[in-house]
C-alpha cells in the first residue's frame, strides 16, 4: 500500500469553515439567491421583489417577497389549495392549476397595491408570449409592478411547472421579466412558441387528453388514476370551462376563502395533529429507565 | 504578505483581475472579526453593522488573537485574503470594555485604526426595535452633526466621520431612486469637554450613531410628509485609541489614476445651436495708453512745457511717451 499523507488533520478541522445552514441542508442556491436579491447598480437603490414558487407533492406555494436585513418579507402569497374556492378542487399540482395559482398571486398582490384596475393582463388566455408594459393613467405614465421568478432549485426544464405560475402571474398583470423558451409547446428547432400548446396546458387540455386516453385504453386504471373525478362527475371536455371559469371568478374576487364541508377540528385537534409525525424528547427520568433497563438485559446474557 | 502566484488558469486570471487595483475601485467590502474576548454587546453591535452592510460584508465567528494597536500583521493579512479593505474587529477586556476597531487598509496594509467604545448601557440592537427593516443593499442618507467634526485639524471625530461614511457608502451609482431612499444614519458629536485631554475614558466627547427610516406620508400636497422611525441599532461612541495614516501612505492612497477619460477642456462650450463657443483671456487694458482724439484744446501749455522739458533731460524715455 502507498504512504498516504494525512490531510484531514487536526489543522485541517481547526480552519474547516462549515456551510451556511440552508446550503448544508441543500434548500438554498446562494448563488442565485445573492443575485436575485440585491438590486443591481443602474437601477438607483429601489427596492426589489422576487415571485418564489415551490412545489409540494399537495399543493403550489407561490409568494411575493422582498428581502429586509433582518429576513425575508412576504408581501403577498397565494397557494394551490385556495383554488378550491374557485372551483378547482383536483390536480392542484398540475400545470393548470400553477398558471391559476400565479394569476390568483397576481390579482392579490395588484388589488393590495390598488393597481388592479389599471394592470388587467391578459383576460382571455391566448397562450400567446406577452409582457406586460406600462399603462396610461391619469397622472402620467404608470410603470407595472415588477418581480424577478425564484425558482430555488427546482429544475429549469422546458415546460416545467414553476414557468407555469410565471405565466399565470404575467398573464395577471405584473411584470415577471421571461423569454417564452421554456413554456410547453416551444419547439427548440424551429425556435418558436406554439401558441396553441401552451392554451391547451392553460386550461388543462393535457389532463383532459389524458384521460381520455386512458378511459379509451385502460378503463381500469382511468377509474383508479382519476378516481375524485368521477366522483365529482367531471369529464375530460368539461375541464376547459372548469378553468375558464375560475380564471375568471379569480378576477372578480382574488381574496376568496374556502368552505371546507368537513367538520371544523377544535384547537385541541389541529395540536393533536401536529403531532402525529412528531418524535418528543424524552425526560431525564425516561432516559435512565432506559438505560437501567438496556443493563439489566445486557446483566441476563 | 501572501505569495503572488502567476495564475495558472484562466479562472484564476480573472479572479486575480477582478481584486487589481482599478481606475474605478471596486465597492469597499467590510470584513468582521472578533477577538478572543468579546462581549455580547459588542457582538450584537457588529451583527447590526454587518446587517445594515450586507451584500459587501464578510462575518468571521471565530475568535482572533489579535491586538490592533500592537501588531495588526494579521489584521492586513485577512484584508489580502479575504479582499477587504474595510475591518472591524470587536473586544472587550476590563481596561477597554465594548471596543469596536475600524480599520482601512490601502494596498491591504494597514493605513488608519480608529477605536470606538461603545456604551454598553444605551446600547440598543436592531431587533429591539419594532419597525418595518430597510431592504437589503440599500444606501443610507447620512447626517453629521457637530462642530466638532468641522474640526479644520484632523482628530478623533474627523477620522471616525471618514470611518463611517467609507462604511456606509456602499456602491456608488451616479443617479438615485427616490424610492431607494429607506433610511438615514445620524451620528451626532457631543460638544468636547474641557477635560478631554484626560486619560480617563469615560470623560471623552460621546458620539452617538442612530439609524432612523424615512415614511413618507401623504400631506395634501405634492411634496410627501417626511416622518423618520427609529430603526436600530443605537450605538453611543466614545473615541479610544487612534492610529493616524501615514502620510506618504495617505497621499499615496488619494491619488487619482490618470485615465482615457477626456479631461473637460476649460473655456470651451457648446450652445444651443452646437456652435462652439471660446472663451478668451484678455491682459488687462492700459487705459493711460489710450489714443484719444487730439484737439487744440487738449494741448499742453507753456508753463508745463518747462516743466516737461526738465523732465525729459533726466529721463529721455518718457520725452517719447509724451510725444505720442
Amino acid at each position: 500500500m502507498a504512504f498516504h499523507k494525512l490531510v484531514k488533520n487536526s489543522a485541517y478541522y481547526s480552519r474547516f469553515q462549515t456551510k451556511y445552514k440552508r446550503r448544508r441542508e441543500g434548500k438554498t442556491d446562494y448563488y442565485a439567491r445573492k443575485r436575485l436579491v440585491t438590486q443591481a447598480k443602474n437601477k438607483y437603490n429601489a427596492p426589489k421583489y422576487r415571485l418564489v414558487v415551490r412545489f409540494s407533492n399537495r399543493d403550489i406555494i407561490t409568494q411575493i417577497v422582498t428581502s429586509e436585513i433582518t429576513g425575508d418579507k412576504i408581501f403577498a402569497a397565494a397557494y394551490s389549495h385556495e383554488l378550491r374556492a374557485y372551483g378547482i378542487e383536483h390536480g392542484l399540482t398540475n400545470w393548470a392549476a400553477a398558471y391559476a395559482t400565479g394569476l390568483l398571486l397576481a390579482r392579490r398582490v395588484l388589488k393590495k397595491l390598488g393597481l388592479d384596475e389599471q394592470f388587467a393582463g391578459v383576460e382571455e388566455a391566448d397562450g400567446e408570449y406577452t409582457l406586460t408594459e406600462a399603462t396610461e393613467t391619469d397622472d402620467g405614465e404608470r410603470r407595472p409592478f415588477k418581480a424577478f421568478l425564484d425558482v430555488g432549485l427546482s429544475r429549469t426544464s422546458t415546460g416545467a411547472r414553476v414557468f407555469g405560475v410565471m405565466k399565470g402571474a404575467s398573464d395577471g398583470g405584473i411584470l415577471v421579466p421571461h423569454s417564452e423558451n421554456r413554456f410547453p409547446g416551444f419547439d427548440m428547432e424551429s425556435e418558436e412558441l406554439d401558441a396553441e400548446t401552451l392554451k391547451k396546458y392553460i386550461f388543462g387540455g393535457h389532463v383532459a387528453e389524458y384521460m381520455e386516453t386512458l378511459a379509451d385504453d385502460d378503463e381500469e386504471r382511468y377509474k383508479g388514476q382519476f378516481v375524485k373525478y368521477i366522483e365529482d362527475d367531471l369529464e375530460a371536455d368539461s375541464l376547459e370551462d372548469l378553468y375558464a371559469e375560475a380564471h375568471k371568478s379569480i378576477r372578480e374576487d382574488p381574496f376568496k376563502k374556502y368552505e371546507s364541508d368537513a367538520p371544523k377540528k377544535t384547537k385541541e385537534e389541529w395540536k393533536a395533529e401536529s403531532k402525529k409525525y412528531r418524535q418528543s424528547k424524552l425526560t431525564h427520568e425516561q432516559r435512565k429507565a432506559g438505560v437501567q433497563e438496556r443493563i439489566a438485559a445486557l446483566l441476563q446474557e | 504578505m501572501l505569495r503572488t502566484v502567476k495564475p495558472k488558469t484562466a479562472r484564476s486570471k480573472r479572479a486575480l483581475e477582478k481584486r487589481a487595483p482599478k481606475a474605478v475601485e471596486n465597492p469597499k467590502k467590510a470584513l468582521f472579526l472578533r477577538g478572543t474576548s468579546c462581549s455580547q454587546i459588542t457582538q450584537d453591535a457588529l451583527g447590526d453593522l454587518y446587517a445594515l452592510r450586507q451584500v459587501h460584508a464578510k462575518r468571521f465567528q471565530k475568535k482572533n488573537a489579535i491586538h490592533p494597536f500592537e501588531d495588526a500583521s494579521s489584521l492586513a493579512f485577512f484584508s489580502e485574503k479575504n479582499d477587504c479593505s474595510l475591518l472591524l474587529f470587536g473586544s472587550s477586556n476590563k481596561k477597554r470594555p465594548h471596543t469596536i476597531t475600524f480599520a482601512r487598509t490601502f494596498d491591504y496594509k494597514i493605513l488608519d485604526m480608529l477605536e470606538l467604545c461603545l456604551d454598553g448601557e444605551s446600547f440598543r440592537s436592531i431587533s429591539q426595535f419594532k419597525t418595518q427593516k430597510v431592504p437589503v443593499g440599500t444606501r443610507p442618507l447620512m447626517v453629521f452633526a457637530g462642530t466638532a467634526f468641522e474640526s479644520p485639524v484632523p482628530n478623533g471625530f474627523t477620522m471616525a466621520k471618514s470611518m463611517l461614511i467609507d462604511f456606509f457608502r456602499g456602491e456608488t451609482s451616479d443617479k438615485i431612486d427616490v424610492e431607494g431612499l429607506r433610511f438615514v444614519v445620524v451620528v451626532t458629536a457631543d460638544e468636547p469637554t474641557t477635560a478631554e485631554n484626560s486619560d480617563d475614558p469615560s470623560s471623552k466627547a460621546v458620539l452617538r450613531l442612530r439609524v432612523y427610516t424615512i415614511q413618507t406620508k401623504r400631506s395634501g400636497q405634492k411634496l410627501p410628509r417626511v416622518e423618520l422611525e427609529e430603526h436600530g441599532p443605537r450605538i453611543d461612541f466614545r473615541i479610544g485609541r487612534i492610529q493616524e495614516p501615514d502620510e506618504a501612505m495617505l497621499k499615496e492612497a488619494l491619488r487619482k489614476a490618470k485615465t482615457n477619460e477626456e479631461r473637460t477642456k476649460k473655456n470651451i462650450s457648446t450652445d444651443i445651436m452646437g456652435d462652439k463657443l471660446g472663451r478668451i483671456h484678455m491682459g488687462k487694458l492700459d487705459l493711460s495708453q489710450l489714443q484719444t482724439r487730439k484737439m487744440k484744446g487738449l494741448k499742453r501749455e507753456r508753463d508745463v512745457l518747462d516743466e516737461a522739458e526738465t523732465v525729459v533731460e533726466e529721463a529721455p524715455k518718457r520725452k517719447k511717451k509724451v510725444d505720442i
